[in-house]
């Protein structure tokens, strides 16, 4: 069975390229969200197996959706989606309880290598 | 170049040269104190950085060099090899060709044209223990590892099981070593492990916080790491960390989580063992029975003493480059701001409407703010210019083979962007006179019973709205009477005049334009090469410069620089219906006197002010514009040019203001009594007074 991936970012086109590569490396996209506060609502409904999820969004910022997330279910495996340069947005994602992260633009094997390494 | 990196060009070659500047002030240092390590370190780090900036910008030569000089750094830094003062001088020319380099890479594009294979060549031969001068350590096994990168392919040393503190390639400060072994009495096992980041690994800095976080996940406190978590911060590394800490985890489940970290290419880990006279000591004070928690503090602190800061993402400054042709379109909208300003003030003086008198009041605040805000943002530290000079007098006193100390003071002094960079070229002429002609050998010092070294002070600071930068020498000073007879001879002066002039006076001659050539060096105590060139640049700056002298005694030289050069205070004058504006920097005072008071002095119109007598110009007179004298009482604008004071005679005074200097075109550039023309609140244009050049043409 696949694994089922929940993707968020502000961008349709950053979504697409995403589900792109998920989907063609054997996982399910279980759903997608524009900002942080539909990310939360998304994850509980379809309750996915690991998050890609951008810091900057609008409403509801990546970081502090992580803390949401995790405050409903203290397992929730996240990867940060993250721009060149946004080292300290980074690593206070990692303090929140993100599990890795992936730079735009993105390689697909890395993107790959951070959803198995997650899901272990 | 890669071409798609030409648009970095301006960025790398800026940020290129501040490093050059730390690599040329560094090695100064060190040259003086051989061995200090924060001077390596540093300079390393420099060299370091322009190495990997060349390298993106594919500059191939200059990445290829400062590689070597990286290397030797590198294991200056490991007390691996000494720095003798002939390496030194090597080091010196390196630095050298990078900064030629860079001037080639800013002018043409390319550093292919310098050829740098001798150089190459010598430090290769440096490396490789060829050259005797720089011996390296006892161990032959060591000279094989230049860079870092050799460390980590080869680990020699973690084919063994355990490791002493000295056998790690650096070395341990001794807190950290006390953390580590009270940390191993308590159970928890020191570890070094080397971690080797994917070569395509982007926000390293990120990953390696990933790297600490699990480690701390796993129970155990990074104690120390090289690079150092600063630099680690910052991204000043390649792809290799080497950490040290104590865990209870067996290596293997170490390396197995730390490997399981996406981008981690390589992990390596071996055990450290405990010097034992250094177990005994530590045992005592943690007979107590201390928590794993109290230990985990002990262990913190020796880390954050050394490293100041933990990973916490608030520490990161935040600045950005701009483009200085920005910041004077910036500049110009200001301007433009002001003078609309005005504008709108000057209307509503025949119109007040209460509400809209408010609102300007707090425009004209918010202008205000905005104009001072927008002239800090293109302040520079005059270190900017300064700090290359140390190196300059370094070389030409050691050409000239005289000892030259040079004491810099206020480099922090700020100033306008432009004015700095126009600035250094009149500083060169002027150090080099200071050290070519004013200071004397040391011989010569000896027999005149001064200090054998010779001193120049420079020095920068603020003074009003202006900055005033002074090079003073201890040296022989100028000599007043080859100057007047030089002067007398070019038929600059006559000769029975001439002996009233004021010893300032006669040292402006030497700024004049061919006044003394090289071949008359040696007649006027070598001074006046180029002074001209200085006088020039300076006023082109809207500054002036002064010479004080006292003979056998040294010399020095004022220069008096504005601020800023858009937006100036100004006095707004009228003569004959035209308004003028004098700068409010070159004013002394003004005054009304009764027209009685003028007084006749040799053929020359003065007037005496508390027992000072004080030459008068009418304005009116100067500029043609009527010869009309029949006055009861006279308004007198004193103004100052160096220690020199004259009177402008001006019809009314109309009061001070905020004006904007615009040129006014190459067609008047030979017009030398006005500096520019600025456009006042009621749309008019004012003539901007040059005081300098018309107090000197009064003079002469």
């Amino acid at each position: 069975m696949g694994r089922r991936v929940l993707i968020v970012d502000d961008a349709a086109f950053m979504r697409m390229i995403l589900k792109d590569i998920v989907s063609k490396n054997g996982f399910e996209v279980a759903g997608e969200a524009g900002n942080g506060i539909e990310a939360v609502e998304k994850y509980r409904e379809s309750k996915p197996d690991v998050v890609t999820m951008d810091i900057t969004m609008p409403e509801m910022n990546g970081i502090e959706a992580i803390k949401k997330i995790r405050e409903h279910d203290s397992s929730a495996k996240v990867i940060v989606c993250s721009a060149m340069g946004q080292q300290a947005m980074v690593i206070e994602a990692i303090q929140a309880g993100a599990k890795d992260f992936i730079v735009k633009p993105f390689q697909h094997s890395r993107v790959v290598e951070a959803l198995n390494k997650v899901l272990g | 170049m890669s071409s798609e990196y030409e648009q970095y060009l301006s960025t790398f070659i800026d940020e290129a040269k501040e490093y050059m500047a730390i690599l040329n002030e560094k090695m100064l240092l060190l040259e003086k104190e051989a061995g200090n390590m924060d001077a390596i370190n540093e300079i390393f780090r420099a060299i370091h950085t322009l190495k990997g900036m060349s390298g993106t910008m594919g500059f191939e030569n200059i990445g290829k060099l400062s590689h070597l000089m990286e290397s030797i750094f590198e294991l200056a830094r490991n007390r691996k090899m000494v720095i003798s003062s002939g390496l030194m001088d090597s080091l010196f020319d390196g630095v050298d060709s990078i900064g030629k380099m860079l001037e080639e890479v800013s002018s043409a594009g390319t550093d292919s044209a310098t050829d740098c294979s001798q150089l190459i060549n010598r430090y290769e031969d440096i490396l490789q223990g060829k050259i005797s001068s720089s011996p390296v350590s006892q161990e032959p096994k060591e000279q094989t590892r230049h860079t870092k990168e050799t460390v980590h392919e080869q680990n020699p040393i973690l084919d063994q099981k355990e490791l002493n503190y000295d056998e790690i390639p650096f070395s341990i400060p001794e807190e950290i070593q006390h953390a580590l072994s009270s940390a191993a009495s308590q159970g928890y096992s020191p570890y070094y492990m080397q971690i080797q980041l994917d070569k395509g690994t982007v926000l390293k800095s990120a990953r390696m916080y990933m790297v600490f976080h699990r480690l701390e996940e796993l129970g155990s406190e990074v104690l120390f790491t090289v690079p150092s978590v600063e630099d680690i911060e910052d991204e000043k590394f390649d792809f290799d960390v080497d950490v040290l800490f104590p865990s209870r985890l067996p290596d293997e489940k170490l390396v197995k989580e730390i490997q399981s970290i996406a981008e981690v290419e390589n992990v390596r880990i071996i055990k450290l063992t405990i010097d034992d006279r250094q177990k005994e000591t530590d045992h005592k004070p943690i007979l107590g029975g201390k928590t794993d928690q109290s230990l985990a503090e002990s262990a913190k602190k020796p880390a954050q003493g050394k490293n100041g800061q933990s990973l916490v993402p608030t520490t990161i400054t935040q600045t950005i480059r701009v483009d200085i042709e920005k910041l004077d379109t910036l500049m110009n909208l200001m301007a433009e701001l002001v003078i609309s300003r005005s504008r709108i003030n000057e209307t509503l003086k025949q119109h007040s409407i209460k509400q809209v008198d408010e609102s300007l009041a707090q425009l004209s605040r918010i202008t205000l703010d905005l104009q001072n805000i927008v002239m800090k943002i293109r302040m520079v530290p005059v270190s900017y210019v300064f700090n290359r000079f140390p190196r300059m007098v370094r070389d030409l006193a050691r050409d000239s083979s005289k000892e030259i100390n040079l004491l810099i003071t206020g480099k922090e002094t700020e100033l306008d962007r432009t004015v700095v960079e126009e600035v250094g070229e009149p500083l060169v002429h002027l150090l080099r006179n200071s050290v070519d002609h004013g200071i004397e050998s040391r011989d010569e010092r000896l027999k005149k019973g001064k200090a054998p070294v010779g001193t120049i002070h420079l020095n920068a600071k603020h003074e009003g709205n202006n900055v005033v930068i002074e090079i003073s020498d201890d040296g022989k000073g100028l000599d007043r009477n080859s100057i007047l007879s030089k002067a007398i001879e070019k038929g600059l002066i006559d000769e029975i005049p001439a002996l009233s002039l004021s010893d300032e006076e006669v040292y402006q001659f030497v700024f004049l334009p061919g006044f003394s050539t090289k071949s008359e060096v040696s007649t006027l105590s070598g001074r006046g090469v180029g002074m001209d060139v200085v006088k020039t640049g300076i006023e082109n700056l809207n500054g002036n410069v002064t010479i004080e002298s006292e003979s056998g005694r040294g010399s020095k030289v004022t220069i008096r620089l504005p601020l800023t050069l858009a937006i100036i205070q100004a006095l707004l004058i009228k003569v004959s219906g035209f308004v003028f504006a004098i700068p409010i920097a070159s004013i002394d005072s003004t005054l009304t006197l009764p027209t009685t008071e003028i007084q006749v002095v040799q053929s020359r119109e003065v007037i005496v002010i508390r027992g000072e007598i004080i030459p008068i110009i009418w304005l009116k007179e100067l500029f043609n514009l009527s010869k009309e004298k029949k006055y009861s009482q006279i308004h007198v604008v004193i103004v100052k040019v160096g220690a020199k004071k004259h009177g402008f005679v001006v019809d009314t005074l109309l009061g001070q203001d905020d004006i904007v200097i615009k040129s006014m075109g190459k067609l008047m550039k030979d017009v030398r009594e006005f500096s520019g023309a600025a456009i006042l609140g009621d749309g008019s244009i004012a003539l901007i007074l040059e005081v300098g050049a018309i107090c000197y043409q009064d003079r002469s």
